[in-house]
């Protein structure tokens, strides 16, 4: 397997946009290239979780090739839900690894906002189980089974949900890319609207436009791929043992520190899919990053924070840089590449070592990626 | 009480029981065989939905319970007040609707009796006195 690198990385200001998908992905991708000094990559592997009912367009890849200008450079669209920028960076990542492709632009995005909330949540439903769905189920739904299931195991869950929001938005506001540029109190956090008991809406992430992109090489460049993982589990929450833990996770996590051949105690920032608070409280003992049932309160000791042992979510999270659904993947790796490259102004944290991890669906089909600077 | 029969289907290689049936385990690629379970069960989590999807009503309150064979399964219910994870609740169908509510004392008495087989007026009446007397106990303790 050849060693494959990123040499370049793009993203839009995450938040209303009025631009059209497609203008939002050439941002991105032209920004990526640039950034890498490549005028055409040899291919291209495109995100968008639902542009046919989000937007209206099918043949995606070809649409988004065409409008910025590489109608001639072979390119496919990858799909995994809520994390299908993830999927598509693994998919760019195989193609230079076997040696089939040398420098692949990666680049996912979603357009949003210009739908209500109602049909928003209906279109992010379609990848619940239809059986569940058929009960009213929606994401907030699951998520707050799964929020209550964890407040039962620990008393103190509601504070630490909560502070994960103060956390994430305290550093978007360091963010210029981000789509909230205001903090929140923990009291704020839990006076907010209920939307799914337990979970109140200031532990939802906001409906964004935006988007990101990578370009892969097998070149050395400043930040290196060590790791992959995809980690996958039932469609249907009622097939699970466990609401408190994803078996998604921790799989993608195990494949991803087999191939880099180190642990999760190298790692020194992480962007995790809290796209509920609770999420990232689950994500950081499912991958290692901190003893099972410890991820509370080191949320609460600050050990996460951007001055922490840990920082997590420098870049604001799904909670506050947004949540732009097949963006997101991306956007993560953008913000780990700029940490480890000591180009995130602002809110720059001391790394080599960053993990990215990703949750398509409701923990069906996740990924972790780790980057190593070089 | 009556209490609803539920379909669903167990895997021979995992043991896994889903409700509704499923053709295939969900974890391995092998035809699942039907089997009936009991509709009551005990609460895995539950919440309230204040904007739930268009056609259905507003608060919407969905419980995961855990049936007896270990599926757990999906249902509305009327309401959550005073429910916890691990509640008793006895699940029932309208109009293929499944719908859970809170099992009192007096019902999870006579579940035990109806489980132990044990039919018939005496058994039913000290239930109920039975019931009667845990429920009184609970009133006190938990006001
Ligand atoms: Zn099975």
């Amino acid at each position: 397997m050849r060693e494959v690198w990123i040499a370049g990385a793009g993203i839009t200001r995450i938040g209303r946009r009025g631009e059209s998908l497609s203008d939002l992905m050439a941002e991105a991708a032209h920004a990526a290239l640039r950034d890498a000094g490549l005028e055409r990559p040899d291919a291209i592997v495109a995100a968008a979780m639902n542009p046919e009912e989000f937007v209206g367009d099918g043949n995606f890849a070809s649409h988004v090739a065409t409008h910025m200008g590489l109608a001639e450079t072979p390119a496919m669209r990858i799909e995994t839900a809520t994390s299908s920028g993830a999927a598509a960076l693994y998919a760019g990542f195989a193609q230079v690894a076997a040696g089939l492709r040398h420098r692949v632009l990666v680049v996912g995005g979603e357009k949003m906002t210009h739908l209500d909330t109602p049909r928003v949540s209906e279109l992010i439903g379609r990848s619940i189980d239809p059986y569940e769905r058929s009960y009213g189920a929606t994401m907030p739904a699951l998520a707050g089974l799964v929020a209550r299931a964890l407040i039962a195991r620990n008393g103190d869950a509601p504070r630490e949900m909560a502070q994960i929001a103060v956390k994430n938005h305290a550093n978007a506001l360091r963010n210029p890319y981000a789509h909230f540029h205001r903090s929140v109190t923990i009291d704020e956090v839990m006076d907010s609207r209920m939307v799914a008991d337990p979970l109140r809406l200031l532990h939802c992430c906001p409906i964004s436009d935006g988007a990101a992109a990578v370009v892969l090489t097998a070149e050395r460049a400043a930040v290196r791929i060590t790791g992959i993982g995809q980690g996958t589990d039932t469609l249907a929450l009622r097939h699970r043992d466990a609401l408190t833990s994803f078996r998604a996770s921790r799989a993608a996590a195990r494949a991803a520190f087999a191939m880099a051949d180190f642990g999760p105690e190298r790692v020194d920032v992480a962007e995790l899919h809290d796209a509920f608070a609770p999420f990232e409280l689950i994500s950081l003992e499912d991958l290692g990053l901190v003893p099972s049932g410890k991820a509370g309160r080191a949320t609460l000791d600050g050990e996460t924070a951007l001055d922490g042992r840990l920082p997590v979510n420098p870049s604001g999270g799904l909670k506050a840089r947004g949540h732009p659904l097949a963006a997101t993947g991306l956007a993560q790796i953008v913000e780990c590449v700029w940490q480890l490259t000591g180009r995130a102004e602002g809110r720059q944290v001391p790394a080599r070592v960053a993990l990215a991890q990703s949750i398509g669906g409701l923990a069906t089909n996740n990924w972790v990626t780790l980057l190593e600077a070089s | 009480m009556r209490i609803e029969t539920i379909q669903g289907s167990r895997c021979p290689a995992c043991g896994l029981t889903v409700a509704p049936p499923a053709p295939f385990c969900p974890r391995d690629p092998v035809a699942m065989t039907s089997v009936e379970l009991e509709g009551a069960g005990e609460i895995v989590s539950f919440t309230t939905l204040h904007s739930p999807p268009a056609g259905f009503r507003s608060p919407l309150h969905l419980a995961l319970v855990a049936l007896p064979g270990g599926a757990r399964f999906i249902c509305h219910g009327a309401e959550t007040r005073g429910l916890r994870i691990g509640s008793r609740v006895a699940i029932e169908a309208v109009n293929d609707v499944y719908y859970f509510s809170h099992l009192g004392a007096l019902d999870r008495a006579r579940l035990f009796w109806r489980r132990t087989g044990r039919a018939g007026d005496r058994v039913h009446a000290i239930a109920r006195s039975l019931a009667k007397r845990a429920w009184k106990g609970r009133e006190r303790v938990s006001s």
